[in-house]
């Protein structure tokens, strides 16, 4: 009996180890955020085992990488490589193989985060925005009131809300007209407040990825949601239209970084090298919604024949002063999370 | 038979570091502050002043014992005349329901309530009432089988015993069989409340994000707000409140049984 | 008499089809969507195999399929050979020392899953462990080894002490009466327990998903951080539907066959 035990014990010790025997690279990335296709052309072409994993929010790949996970690209969000950056998590990328980086659109590279792109190459990037079914509202009264339009009783009961208290807080905070960073303690209660009025208005329903499925069935008229995602929407309903408003909003990146106890860092570069190749970049975008970094592919799949042809989701917004990156600040986060969890209940 | 304990040596070391130690680190981080090492402690109660002192988290406590409870007693309404209509029928068609009521068991929970959100997409209800079905769901099959187990045990010549004496079908149920089957009632109710009050999936997919019970609150103060600190107090609160609702029944079930 | 016995096993009888009914319905749901022809989770299009294909493609789900059926099989051999040792030996301990590990030994069942799952990757991570395949193994088979103990404890209290108190007077080794006179008796109990472990392990969320490391997803992980819903899920579910039901109806059918043979035998 003890004999079988230690066998077994031993045979779940090496299971690990017998995987990394291989030439192994483990890609941790969002779920359903790439095009499959690719991620097994990379593996035929370069002769590797590409070990995929997922994850749903950026403070749960930190707290896996908490744990001494080593893994060889993560693709997290913009405020999240610079906490990344901050904590010396992340290796510099080797700019001898990944080349590509100015070929990128001007919006997505270079920003206060990673300023020179030392650590991180872009992978998709979006703004948040208002996704409206056109038939039931009129684009001039969207693109008039903006994010006050979450505050319109006449909308109560036909609206989604995305429950994510840095994206709410970010409407709330440009609505009126203050910084979506700001740590002022008197422009908090003013958004908290703002959020409030805007849950008793229009009673939202607080969803995160159902939305998408349910925008495309037509439930509600109104809703809070990603400008990838609405891309998507859009894509599969044309009743939609969606507007980024005028008051600002948030622009995001993910992108491609490479943490410091990474097992396999050359794979790794050649990986992001790989990603960021046009033709691929292109595969991933269109599969998933999301704009591509790269501006000769933007270009294609908005322009004519294009996937998202005519789409006014697809490509974000660049350019507008008053648009802005999140910064990392975990103090706010801690606190605008405990606020949200108030406005959700109603409080 | 010293001999014999000896064979329990590995698990009591297995225990001190697989359920004891982790129980003490919870304890740990609940009774620190944010930020600090593990090397410099900083012992605090404020993670527990701060639950009890907020009116929002008592709320979410209270909602989540309530749908617990509700679910509980839904599942013993539902599930009672289940198991006592399956002891009535033959040996075979018993294995038989049994084996029907187990299969669903063995699918992915979480694949489960994604199903029913599909289903419930198609009505308008409130998040409360889906989530209601979505846990009433879940934990039936398990209430059923075990009142069915403590019924199906009973000897047959009592409830002959009982006719004979006299009693009617209605005597019979309510003086030898309810009492009978109370050790079942019990351990249904405790294998559907305990699960019921921290579950924090089916709320999530079915309630929307408004609907929070402390299931949620540690998932979100350990995953989204990152205070690992705050989420390991509540945790301990909240198994605390399981394990005293535990000794509760399990006191009341001694009761039970002696009388 | 008899027309109010028939009317009571009509309506005892509806009620059990529609409990039944009730359980079955997200399960008829998820094989019916399974075979739709759109991504739709709520209009049935027209019927179509794409989401069988996709799965069969979808190399990170089929790898998921895997760490999940792997992990049950391992936690369930360790923790029904651990459990059933731990057992026997508790059950002929003194009743202090039993009842105390037993108190422990219940706290993972009592305790909600998020507070093991959240206490295991607490000491995980503190102890600098790095999380892996081996971690979330190493979880399974810790919350699988109560409920195997639970199961097999009764039976071992039902047992005659004396049979194996006269085995070993009769000059065999602990092992031998362990072997030849305890185990024979609870194997029923032994095999339920491994049941019970195994459909734990197999079903798991919330540990797995604090405790596993790189690259590792079991199906719950795998529903769990899908962005948008992707169909194929529906098809893994009617895949695992399918097998569990060939896999319920060879346990129940074999040993009837097996109880004919050696019936007919003995006529």
């Amino acid at each position: 009996m003890k004999k079988l035990l230690s066998v077994l014990l031993v045979l779940c010790l090496l299971a690990p180890a017998a995987v990394l025997a291989d030439d192994v690279l483990n890609v941790y990335n969002w779920g359903e955020y790439i095009d499959k296709q690719v991620l097994t052309n990379f593996q035929k072409e370069y002769g590797v085992k590409v070990n995929y994993s997922l994850f749903s929010s950026n403070e749960e790949m930190y707290t896996k990488l908490l744990s001494n996970a080593s893994y060889d690209v993560i693709i997290p969000s913009d405020y999240m490589i610079e906490r990344l950056i901050k904590e010396n998590k992340l290796q510099p990328l080797d700019k001898g193989i990944v080349t590509d980086l100015d070929s990128l659109v001007d919006g997505v590279k270079n920003l206060p985060y990673d300023p020179d792109n030392t650590y991180s190459a872009p992978y998709l990037w979006q703004s948040v925005g208002i996704l409206y079914d056109s038939t039931k509202i009129d684009p001039a009264v969207v693109e008039e009131k903006g994010w006050d339009i979450f505050l319109d009783s006449e909308y109560s009961g036909h609206a989604y809300m995305y429950d994510s208290e840095r994206d709410a807080f970010m409407v709330a905070f440009k609505a009126l007209g203050y910084s979506a960073n700001t740590e002022n303690a008197d422009e908090i209660e003013a958004a908290y407040n703002w959020l409030r009025e805007m849950d008793k208005a229009i009673h939202p329903s607080y969803v995160t990825d159902e939305v998408i499925d349910a925008m495309i069935n037509g439930e509600k008229w109104l809703a809070l949601v990603y400008s990838g995602d609405a891309a998507y929407i859009i894509s599969e309903n044309e009743d939609m239209a969606y507007c980024a408003p005028k008051q600002g909003t948030n622009v995001a990146v993910d992108a491609m970084v490479i943490p410091a106890n990474a097992s396999n860092p050359e794979l790794a570069n050649k990986f992001i090298a790989y990603i960021l190749q046009p033709e691929n970049s292109a595969m991933i975008s269109e599969e998933v919604g999301y704009a591509s970094p790269n501006a000769d592919v933007l270009a294609e799949l908005s322009g004519p024949g294009g996937a998202y042809e005519g789409n006014s989701a697809y490509v974000p917004r660049t350019g507008y002063e008053k648009d802005e990156l999140f910064h990392d600040n975990e103090t706010l986060k801690k606190q605008l999370s405990e606020l949200w969890i108030k406005v959700k209940l109603h409080e | 038979m010293k001999s014999f304990f000896r064979m329990t040596y590995p698990y009591i070391l297995w225990i001190a570091v697989f359920i004891v130690a982790p129980m003490v680190m919870i304890l740990l981080y609940a009774l620190t502050r944010t930020g600090n090492s593990t090397l410099t402690f900083q012992f605090t109660l404020e993670n527990f002043a701060r639950f009890f002192s907020d009116a929002t988290f008592m709320r979410v406590l209270l909602t989540s014992l309530r749908i617990a409870l509700l679910t509980t007693v839904f599942c013993l309404l539902i599930g009672y005349p289940a198991a006592f209509f399956i002891s009535r029928l033959s040996e075979r068609r018993q294995t038989m329901m049994v084996l029907l009521l187990t299969l669903p068991m063995w699918i992915n929970m979480l694949l489960k309530t994604y199903a029913w959100r599909g289903i419930l997409l198609n009505f308008d209800l409130a998040s409360e009432f889906k989530v209601f079905i979505g846990m009433v769901y879940d934990f039936l099959p398990y209430m059923i089988i075990q009142i069915h187990t403590s019924i199906a045990k009973m000897d047959g010549n009592l409830l002959t015993a009982a006719y004979d004496l006299g009693a009617n079908k209605w005597k019979t149920f309510l003086k030898v069989i309810l009492p009978l089957s109370v050790p079942g009632i019990i351990s249904g109710i405790t294998l559907v409340f305990l699960p019921a009050v921290s579950s924090f999936v089916i709320p999530k997919l079915l309630g929307g994000g408004d609907y929070v019970l402390i299931g949620n609150l540690i998932e979100i103060y350990f995953l989204t707000a990152g205070d690992w600190n705050f989420g390991s107090a509540i945790s301990l609160i909240m198994a605390l409140i399981i394990i005293a609702s535990m000794w509760l029944t399990r006191k009341l079930d001694r009761n039970a049984q002696e009388e | 008499m008899e027309r109010k016995k028939s009317r009571w096993s009509f309506l005892s009888n509806g009620y059990l089809v529609l409990v039944l009914l009730f359980i079955y319905l997200p399960i008829f749901y998820v094989v019916l969507f399974s075979f739709n022809e759109s991504k739709s989770l709520t209009n049935f299009t027209g019927f179509s195999l794409r989401w069988y294909e996709n799965m069969f493609n979808d190399e990170t789900m089929l790898q998921s399929i895997y760490t999940t059926v792997l992990t049950a099989v391992i936690a369930t051999v360790v923790s029904t050979v651990v459990g059933t040792v731990a057992a026997i030996g508790l059950s002929k301990a003194k009743p202090l020392v039993r009842n105390l590990i037993l108190e422990v030994n219940n706290l993972p069942v009592m305790n909600p899953d998020i507070v093991t799952a959240i206490g295991l990757m607490l000491l995980f991570i503190s102890t600098k462990v790095q999380l892996s395949l081996t971690t979330l193994i190493l979880a399974h088979i810790s919350f699988c080894i109560p409920y195997v103990i639970l199961t097999v404890m009764p039976k071992l209290r039902q047992l005659d002490d004396n049979v194996a108190e006269a085995a070993l007077d009769l000059g065999a080794t602990p092992v031998q009466a362990l072997v030849k006179v305890i185990l024979p008796q609870i194997y029923p109990a032994i095999f339920s327990g491994a049941l019970i472990a195994f459909s734990m392990s197999f079903d798991d969320f919330v540990i797995s998903f604090f405790t596993a490391g790189v690259g590792i997803n079991n199906i719950s992980m795998y529903v769990y951080s899908m962005k948008r819903y992707n169909p194929s899920v529906n098809a893994l579910s009617t895949l695992i539907v399918v097998v569990v039901t060939l896999i319920l109806i060879a346990a129940n059918v074999i040993p009837r066959i097996k109880d004919k043979k050696t019936k007919k035998e003995e006529d």
